[in-house]
């Protein structure tokens, strides 16, 4: 399942001079935490349908899962099933073989991270101050700040590449260099597992492809597993290792961006008319028409569903 | 990011100090707790000095520092246990026993107020919030009003049944607010409503009063007045406020992720209802404690967390101390008001707050932009 460290930088096209490097794989090493939901069947409490209906998702240990689709397909909640900010209905969500429900909620902020699309904070917090409260899940009720938390901060603000910004005020940041700070509170929290909702929608494109950056820095030299929700397929064939597509909260294809992204799929799952060229970053994709069959016009409003 | 991350860890950035209480040096911090001491020290000397017993301010001064009684062990058993009063002098008995307490009543009730709105505030994730506007304030006083008229004999526990009616208040507000979350503005009209329902049972309590009396000491209440308080106030206060006042500045940094919101509060591996109903416990015992002996005293829940928030910024931990010393500066200044304004005829202290109060917030509504999530 998992693919070497080497052939996923040659698909990305960081850079690396890749033939004549040792196949170091860091990516899929033994390490790295497993993260499974088995038949999850999943709904907000507003709504009787269940959103999610039975699905099974394992994100492959160490390397990057990107889900994909439609407005509404249900990724997002997905995300939020398996980040336990929604209990399921039925099904289990297993971290490393054991159930995410029965561990306490700061053992599992340990492990597990997630960024949620909308973060609020104070205006007046500086992303320094931000950035420890990432290690919240690490600190008793009484303790003070210690080497560790130090330590893990300095990284963490270093990894996300937003040490210029450290003393500065939330509120005085851009949208993307906001973005670059809750990622680096994120990261603090020093987990296993990672999950990332939309990272990079509403960014400029210099903070989309930071924020990219990071997550390949995880994958190539840590033993994170990532789930990450992207809006752009092309992003997320780019980064991703495994990409998982899916549409009206069913999964329909999941595997390798080349083997996920192709025409079929994007007219089945996205409803567009596009053209997809292999190329040495992966596909690419160019969309040219929206598809307005009768059959599509009828389902389009069940598609527009608060699921997101 | 490569550019930009060099720049960042090339630039030495000063080791964070890891010692527990080194935020409480920020300068900013350090000159509101002056400048809220200043007056509260200014206005308890004119407290003092000023009243029907005519003397001169020298006199009240060295009544004030009498060796006498700041190094008697039996006038402090007097005055905090309550025991046997030691004799002494006119001066020194009118400004120990009448005019200081009224002073100490004012910063505890001040303190309270200030920490209950603030933790309120950070609970609802909302600037609005305040055990007045929350309700918590009439249900409390709702249960006063019911044990001086109906259940007199419970009076030794009036902050514990203040405590209990505050909180059924706040639950009923929460619940009515409720709907897979609460929002700011929800949560205010709730507060608002069950405020004034709980305000017509008040009013309609004071038709089975037995005697004129009572309605006044009620009407006192209701306004909340620190008319005629003393040492026995002071005792009845004091445990609650400490064991309220320590546990909010424990709970500090709770309020500071609670202030990330709900999802990132919880992604941190926090037990959001847990901690919400802890702290909002807190709140209520704080809002009780001041209750109980001064009665609903509006508008310094809901301003002094503000003006601290200004002060000092956003953090809790100092926000809830600014608000240790901020709450008894605007009390104290307060009372001097209500007490000498109109001298000989005081007024209830909470119409200065009131009226010092409302426009500021008015002030404050047309100042920002958004009002209401913090």
């Amino acid at each position: 399942m998992t693919r070497n460290a080497s052939e996923t930088r040659q698909r990305n096209g960081t850079g690396e001079a890749v033939t004549d490097e040792p196949p170091v794989d860091t990516s899929g090493s033994e390490t790295a935490s497993e993260l499974s939901g088995e038949d999850l069947v999943l709904r907000y409490p507003s709504t009787d349908e269940p959103v999610i209906d039975g699905e099974r998702l394992a994100a492959t240990p160490g390397a990057v899962t990107a889900l994909v689709g439609p407005n509404g397909s249900g990724k997002s909640t997905l995300l939020k099933g398996l980040a336990k900010q929604l209990a399921p209905d039925e099904g289990t969500v297993l971290l490393d073989g054991r159930d995410v429900h029965s561990m306490g909620t700061k053992e599992l902020a340990r492990k597990l991270g997630l960024l949620s699309q909308e973060s609020t904070s104070p205006e007046s917090i500086t992303v320094e101050d931000l950035v420890y409260h990432g290690r919240y899940p690490h600190r008793g009720f009484f303790e003070t700040v210690t080497e560790e938390d130090i330590r893990a901060v300095d990284r963490a603000i270093d990894l996300a590449g937003c040490g210029h910004l450290r003393g500065r005020e939330v509120g005085s940041l851009s949208g993307g260099q906001k973005q670059l700070a809750w990622v680096a509170m994120v990261l603090a929290q020093d987990t296993d597992v990672l999950l990332l909702d939309e990272p990079t929608t509403f960014l400029d494109l210099h903070h989309q492809l930071e924020v990219m950056e990071i997550v390949e820095t995880l994958r190539d030299e840590s033993d994170i597993t990532v789930v990450v929700v992207l809006h752009d397929i092309e992003q997320a064939a780019r980064l991703a290792d495994e990409m998982v597509a899916l549409e009206d909260g069913a999964i329909q294809a999941r595997g390798t961006p080349e083997e996920v992204v192709t025409e079929e799929l994007l007219a089945d799952v996205f409803e567009i008319d596009a053209e997809v060229d292999v190329t040495e970053r992966g596909p690419r994709v160019t969309p040219l028409r929206a598809r307005h069959d009768a059959e599509e016009a009828e389902r389009s409003p069940a598609d527009a569903s608060e699921a997101e | 990011m490569s550019s930009e991350s060099s720049v960042g860890s090339e630039r030495s950035t000063p080791a964070r100090d890891t010692r527990r209480f080194v935020w409480l040096l920020d300068p900013r911090l350090v000159m509101t707790a002056i400048g809220s001491l200043v007056v509260v020290v200014l206005g308890g000397l004119v407290q003092v000095s000023f009243g029907a017993y005519t003397m001169t301010i020298g006199q009240a001064w060295a009544a004030v520092f009498d060796p006498d009684v700041l190094l008697n062990r039996q006038a402090w058993n007097a005055f905090l246990l309550g025991g046997e009063m030691p004799e002494m002098g006119t001066e020194s008995l009118i400004v120990w026993n009448i005019r200081l307490p009224r002073v100490f009543v004012a910063v505890i009730v001040g303190m309270n107020l200030a920490v209950s709105g603030a933790i309120f505030q950070a609970v609802t994730r909302n600037e609005l919030a305040s055990p007045f506007i929350l309700g918590v304030s009439s249900g409390a006083g709702l249960m006063i009003l019911l044990v001086l008229v109906v259940f007199g004999g419970l009076t030794a526990f009036l902050p514990l049944i203040a405590a209990v009616g505050g909180a059924v208040a706040f639950l009923i507000v929460y619940a009515i607010a409720w709907k897979n979350g609460t929002s700011p503005v929800r949560l205010v009209l709730a507060g608002v409503i069950v405020g004034t329902v709980f305000g017509s049972v008040q009013t309609g309590l004071f038709f089975f009063a037995d005697d004129i009396g009572i309605v006044q000491s009620a009407i006192a209440w209701t306004t909340g007045s620190l008319t005629g308080t003393d040492w026995e106030q002071v005792r009845m206060a004091l445990p609650w406020s400490f064991v309220a006042i320590l546990l909010a500045v424990a709970g500090a940094r709770q309020c500071n992720v609670m202030l990330l919101g709900e999802q990132t509060a919880k992604s941190l591996g926090m037990s959001i209802e847990k901690v919400r109903f802890a702290l909002s416990g807190v709140a209520v015992l704080a809002a009780a404690a001041s209750i109980a002996v001064a009665g609903i005293v509006g508008f310094v829940g809901l301003i002094v967390p503000h003006m601290v928030r200004n002060l000092v910024g956003s953090d809790y931990k100092k926000v809830i101390v600014g608000c240790l010393f901020v709450g008894p500066a605007l009390m104290v200044g307060a009372d001097v008001g209500a007490r000498l304004a109109l001298s000989p005829v005081q007024v209830p202290v909470g119409i200065v707050t009131g009226l010092v109060g409302g426009p500021y917030f008015l002030y404050l509504m047309r100042k920002k932009q958004n009002m209401g999530e913090i």
